[in-house]
């Protein structure tokens, strides 16, 4: 496998876990910047033309709500999960303990 | 007008209006976010240079704009299989008839034309063109269909949100739920009709018999001579034809972006069938539908014998009449097809009209 290849795999293996992470980071309010600030710290590097899109979608489904303020004479716009995406967390934590203990015995399996 | 600005314009412009303040003011905060940063990382005021680089991280503004819409198709994977087989129907049909009718026009030039490959070139060009016609028509009804069957488009969220029914495993037995509508037959519907809405009403001179200047029916580079096939009685009908023509592609446009049939659309369809019986019938009873008589052949200097023109008027009106009766029996058939379905109960699970 090429590093390319390989990159792409390791791409596509974060995409998947990106909704919950930006969902998981959350609970508190945050703007878009120290949402990636707040990702790249615990390792997770996520560039800005993915993210904002991903925040538009996940508000227009309702898990996320945001607002305008204006802060250091500059508008930003503040994020923060809803009742719904509170709501729908566990379920999604639930659901990623799940996928991870199977790839875990899958993987062992495979050893 | 600052480069920020001037950047959140850029991808602006490729979005969509009612999302493109918003987005455009996230872009904005965004890249004084990153650039605020910048500075304090670099110990140095913002200038020219370090926006230039933030912007170029940022990305092209064609595919930052481009992240905000997700996927789009002029024919998308729905429609792509029926696209490609309505090609391959209609093309080497639309090829014959191209190739004919250029050989055709080329022998109507006033010049003669004395080299072969002169003639060529002109039957080829010919050909191309009207197959490049065709494929952009065709390519333009698909498109057409495509974004009507989007039930949902890019919504106010900037969210591409396809809608469709819930695919049902029933529909890979060959019993067909009542009320499922059948995309092919739907789309076949659409190109035929649109077809028949352009021949009949801007290229009516397909339907006539072309002479060469001998008098043989036979394709031949010469002199052509034509008389047209159907009588202006007929003609007197295409208005009414193209009202149900246009009617009926409305109603498969809706019936795509449905997904079902129901009553209500049952009955539109049965009014439009109605319709169609009735223009059938009175061109039925009309005296006459084909426009070839004794006095056109001698109009255009062609000499036949009255027995010979009279076979040929009669035969030729009997096949016009067999398909009206043709098209009559096969509405009715659809008639009392719908009117059955309105009445009885539709298959367990099936999409239920009102």
């Amino acid at each position: 496998m090429t590093d390319d290849s390989f990159e792409n795999v390791i791409l596509e293996l974060r995409r998947g876990v990106i909704v919950l992470a930006v969902l998981s980071q959350l609970n508190r309010e945050k703007y878009g910047y120290s949402l990636i600030n707040s990702l790249q710290k615990d390792g997770l590097e996520i560039d800005q033309g993915t993210l904002y899109p991903l925040l538009r979608r996940l508000e227009s489904q309702g898990l996320l709500m945001s607002s305008w303020r204006i802060e250091t004479d500059r508008p930003r716009r503040y994020y923060m999960i809803s009742d719904e995406g509170r709501t729908l967390l566990p379920r999604l934590k639930e659901e990623w303990n799940n996928i991870v203990s199977m790839m875990n015995r899958m993987l062992k399996q495979g050893e | 007008m600052n480069l920020i600005d001037n950047y959140a314009s850029e991808v602006g412009r490729r979005l969509p209006r009612k999302d493109r303040a918003d987005i455009e003011a996230e872009i904005r905060s965004a890249l004084q976010d990153l650039l605020d940063e910048r500075s304090r990382s670099m110990g140095k005021p913002i200038d020219n240079e370090m926006t230039f680089e933030v912007l170029k991280e940022y990305g092209d503004p064609e595919k930052v704009a481009a992240s905000y819409h997700g996927e789009r198709y002029l024919i998308g994977p729905r429609l792509y299989p029926f696209f490609i087989k309505v090609l391959r129907v209609f093309f080497p049909a639309i090829a014959i008839l191209a190739g004919f009718w250029a050989m055709v026009n080329v022998s109507r030039q006033v010049a003669p034309i004395e080299n072969i490959s002169g003639t060529f070139v002109s039957v080829l060009i010919g050909v191309v063109t009207t197959v490049i016609s065709a494929l952009g028509n065709l390519v333009l009804i698909f498109a057409i269909i495509e974004w009507m069957m989007r039930n949902e488009g890019f919504t106010s969220k900037g969210n591409v949100q396809p809608t469709r029914r819930e695919w049902d495993p029933r529909s890979l037995t060959r019993i067909s739920p009542p009320n499922q509508i059948k995309l092919s037959d739907l789309i076949t519907e659409i190109v035929a009709c649109f077809a028949a809405i352009v021949i009949f009403n801007f290229y009516p001179q397909m339907f006539s018999l072309g002479f060469t200047s001998g008098g043989q029916w036979y394709l031949g580079i010469g002199n052509w001579t034509f008389i047209p096939l159907l009588s202006q009685a007929f003609f007197h009908y295409i208005p009414y034809l193209t009202a149900v023509w246009v009617l009926t592609i409305i109603l498969d446009i809706i019936l795509l972006r449905m997904g079902f049939w129901n009553t209500t659309t049952r009955i539109v369809s049965i009014g439009l069938k109605v319709i169609g019986i009735l223009i059938a019938t009175s061109l039925l009873v009309e005296p006459s539908l084909i426009g070839v008589s004794a006095s056109s052949f001698a109009a255009v200097g062609l000499v036949a014998s009255s027995d010979t023109i009279g076979v040929m008027i009669f035969s030729l009106n009997q096949l016009v009449r067999l398909i009206l009766l043709l098209i009559i029996f096969l509405s009715g058939l659809d008639i009392i097809k719908a009117i059955i379905r309105i009445h009885r109960p539709s298959f367990p699970g099936a999409p239920q009209g009102k």
